[in-house]
């Protein structure tokens, strides 16, 4: 089981190769001389004059595997120059942000799965009516973008009702809002899958079984039900993670909640390289632990698979 | 689940099926018939005598509804209504552009990947993953962050991170219909591969990538308009749904008219693509689930 | 005699109104054991579903009389079906293989069963004992056993339900003849024990003949012919003296 384990880390590494050199590459994508972009993406506007000079300083008249190789190497030490705008370092900057974001993505997270059981339950046990009524209701959640959610959300709660206030200082109060507006989204989606889930569980011949047993449906839910579609939900969880750190961007940027995303728009609009470049990089491999603990979990759940490791 | 086993008299289930379409009949042409709409309402301002959407009338800044403007003026007096339907042709067409790449990858590579031999498909994937492996709308930033904003980038940004989750889709469906008993026959009997992919493998794969293609199309519709919103997508002055939100923003307890029509127009849209394709996985789905 | 079961007029429709099942009409005294025999798709599992009220859409039935030990079914809700399932009236489904819970054990699966009438657990151990199957079951899950041990895992549910009727629908089908023995030999204890009345389903009236001694014969839908076993091949209905004929062929062989 452990060697499972290293096993599936060890496949991740790869991945993170990839990672890096796709962080790597987009650079290219700027518009202008690529080296001269290069160096902006270290941290450096140079005057023409000493273009060539300062190329030869940094090493950027090298082949671009070298380079790769030397920028690979800075960011395994989480070296990702200084940032264009603040002359702070990128690691540091980023390091300001992270934790709001963080914890609005996993309260986000939390606040999705909780709305997304309590809809999924709601469709399986109602009947018909209610069922087409929650499908109606979820369709149109997923419809509405967050941003103009978050709008009506401010609308209502703040200037009407005066209940938040908008510019947010980081306080747990002001992350209701901001939250409430990824997990609706998230939720309603969520609750569909769910459903849909359960729905195709209910087709199977061993609930049929349950059902002549007479067990309740409630029962046939938690005992039969539930441990077979745990595993493919919590796979699902990681990627709605990911999408949560995306999302965070619009929220934060609406409500002022001090997270990444303010940093992230403000360097695109100065064209911070250095600060996109890690903001990429850090996001992905927090997506990839993320991605990682979720199939350990989905192993750990299922019985079948846990015995055929355990005897290898 | 409560209703009474036996309580279907043969005459009034009859009836019923008369009057009552199944509700994935109803998504889907509730869904079709509001996609035809938006696209007529995008011809109707050359039909009717509106004003330009840039035109700017500056003495009529932030007006609410009235005779003249149907939908009120937005802060440099240029008409909502107006700039709501001029927008309709640059959402849609972004949209479709951006399925337009992710199609012209994901399909392509989803076919090989599923088609070709196991090694090539575990390369294939191992590179899909790598992208996968960024959260998306990350990457679409990123993207952005480099090529500089505008509509353009935005589309290519949301291209690039949305085309592998597709293309697994698509590998996905391609190895379940080669499984299927006609087309190992047809494999053996020595049919081509081109003859494979088009007249047994496509066919079989066609309706459940309908049922992809407008649920990613109202998704990447919500990721162009929220990357507009945030001032990175399409830029002023181009009218797009996004971009007019954002300019609402810093007048909005003055004038919640222009709150309402843009966002109201994104719910439709996306909402029309999600009911088509939501109608037509009903559809498709057969199975019942045992009653309890 | 009492009847335990007693349908009339059962009719089951598919959504563009064939009817698939023509006024069915049975009844089953309590303890008696009686077999439903018939081709394929002649409507053997469709009776057996509805007499369950497990038939699912497009599939819909109306009846004009069920009664279960008792209890009038015709208009009767989920909840009444659920005080019903498990102790008056069970069903063994066919392929058993998807018949279990995968990602269960058998040890809870059983203790389930006993929950649902009370039982100690003590009741699923000896049940297992009868079945000749050992202990050890019940600790495994669903994919480490054969199918025959499935099978007979499904009728130690049986037997600690102690269900009114018990309905088994094609048991040995698809299971080697060795097996089937194993299996007709542990529905039969069962039975005895339980004193359940029995329909048992299925095409092969070699293995019907071995538990049931009156059988009905089903075609397109219709019950053909209700007599004793031995009489069958002297029925009027020329679908019985078929199968009575072709399993009369299959003995003289071996």
């Amino acid at each position: 089981m452990f060697r499972f384990f290293l096993n599936r880390f060890g496949a991740t590494l790869p991945t993170l190769l990839g990672m890096s050199f796709v962080a790597f590459a987009i650079v290219t994508l700027a518009p202008g001389d690529p080296v001269q972009m290069e160096l902006r993406a270290m941290g450096v506007v140079p005057k023409p004059e000493d273009i060539a000079a300062i190329k030869a300083e940094y090493g950027l008249d090298k082949p671009f595997l070298a380079r790769y190789i030397h920028w690979l190497w800075r960011a395994v030490q989480l070296d990702f120059g200084t940032s264009i705008a603040t002359g702070r370092s990128v690691i540091e900057e980023i390091g300001l942000y992270l934790p709001a974001t963080l914890m609005l993505a996993i309260s986000s997270l939390v606040g999705s799965i909780v709305i997304s059981l309590f809809l999924g339950a709601l469709a399986i046990m109602g009947n018909r009516l209610t069922a087409s009524l929650l499908r109606a209701i979820t369709i149109l959640l997923v419809s509405i973008p967050s941003f103009w959610l978050a709008l009506i959300l401010i609308h209502v709660f703040i200037l009407d009702l005066g209940w938040s206030r908008l510019v947010g200082e980081g306080d747990l109060s002001d992350l209701i809002l901001p939250a409430l507006t990824l997990s609706l989204g998230a939720g309603a989606s969520l609750g569909r899958l769910v459903y849909e889930r359960v729905r195709a569980e209910a087709c199977e011949d061993y609930v049929r079984l349950a059902i002549a047993k007479g067990i309740s449906p409630l029962g046939i839910l938690i005992s039969h039900i539930a441990p077979r579609i745990i595993g493919p939900l919590v796979t699902v969880w990681a990627t709605t993670l990911g999408w949560m750190l995306g999302g965070a961007v619009i929220v934060e940027s609406i409500f002022g909640w001090p997270g990444l995303g303010q940093l992230i728009l403000q360097a695109i609009g100065q064209r911070d390289y250095p600060v996109i470049q890690g903001y990429l990089v850090l996001m992905g491999l927090v997506f990839v632990t993320t991605s990682l603990i979720a199939d350990l979990v989905v192993v750990v759940a299922d019985p079948q698979l846990r015995r055929r490791l355990h005897r290898d | 689940m409560t209703e009474s086993t036996f309580d279907h008299p043969l005459k009034r289930r009859r009836l019923l099926s008369w009057f009552a379409f199944s509700s994935g009949q109803t998504s889907f042409l509730l869904g079709v018939l509001m996609l035809t709409s938006i696209c007529l309402l995008a011809i109707v301002p050359s039909l009717l005598s509106l004003p330009k959407p840039e035109a700017m009338d500056l003495l009529a800044r932030l007006s609410p509804p009235s005779e003249a403007h149907l939908f009120g003026t937005d802060h440099l007096g240029r008409d909502q209504l107006a700039r709501l339907l001029a927008a309709i042709p640059i959402s849609l067409g972004a949209a479709a552009q951006t399925m337009g790449i992710i199609l012209a990858i994901a399909l392509p590579w989803g076919l090989i990947a599923g088609l070709g031999s196991p090694r090539l498909d575990m390369v294939m994937m191992r590179l899909s993953d790598i992208i996968m492996a960024f959260p998306t709308l990350v990457l679409a930033l990123a993207v952005i962050g480099f090529m500089g904003a505008s509509l353009e980038a935005s589309i290519l940004g949301v291209a690039a991170a949305w085309w592998p989750s597709n293309a697994r889709l698509i590998r996905a469906l391609v190895l379940s219909a080669k499984e299927r008993d006609f087309v190992r026959a047809a494999h053996m009997a020595g049919a081509s591969r081109s003859r494979l992919v088009f007249r047994h493998i496509l066919p079989q794969i066609l309706p459940p990538l309908a049922v992809m293609i407008s649920l990613e199309t109202a998704s990447v519709l919500l990721a162009l308009s929220s990357l507009s919103f945030l001032g990175i997508g399409a830029q002023p002055p181009t009218p797009e749904w996004g971009a007019m939100l954002n300019e609402a923003r810093p007048f909005f307890a003055q004038a919640p008219h222009m709150l309402l029509a843009p966002g109201i127009a994104v719910v439709m849209t996306v909402l029309a693509f999600n009911l088509v394709g939501e109608g037509l996985r009903d559809l498709l789905d057969k199975r019942e689930p045992f009653r309890w | 005699m009492v009847n335990v079961l007693s349908v009339s007029g059962l009719k089951v429709t598919c959504a563009d109104d064939k009817a698939l099942l023509n006024h069915i009409s049975l009844d089953v005294t309590k303890g008696e054991r009686i077999g439903l025999v018939g081709t394929s798709g002649s409507g053997k599992s469709l009776t057996a579903a509805a007499l369950c009220g497990l038939l699912r859409p497009p599939l819909a039935a109306c009846v004009d009389h069920l009664d279960i030990d008792g209890s009038e079914m015709r208009r009767a809700s989920s909840r009444d079906w659920r005080r019903l399932r498990g102790k008056k009236i069970f069903q063994i489904f066919q392929s058993p293989a998807s018949a279990l819970t995968p990602g269960r054990r058998i040890g809870p699966q059983l203790k389930e069963c006993c929950k649902q009438v009370g039982a100690p657990i003590e009741t699923a151990n000896l049940a297992l004992e009868r079945v000749k199957l050992s202990c050890d079951v019940m600790g495994q899950f669903p994919y480490q056993l054969s199918g025959g041990m499935k099978q007979r895992v499904l009728i130690v549910m049986a037997l600690i339900l102690r269900p009114t009727i018990l309905i088994a629908d094609e048991p040995t089908t698809g299971l080697d003849v060795l097996t089937e023995a194993d299996i007709l030999a542990a529905l039969s204890e069962m039975l005895d024990e339980t004193g359940s009345a029995l329909i048992f389903i299925s095409h092969d009236l070699r293995a019907v003949s071995q538990v049931a001694n009156r059988v009905l014969v089903m075609e397109a839908g219709a019950i053909v012919e209700d007599c004793p076993v031995t009489e069958l091949n002297q029925s009027v209905a020329p679908a019985a003296r078929e199968l009575a004929g072709a399993a009369k062929a299959l003995e003289a062989i071996c």
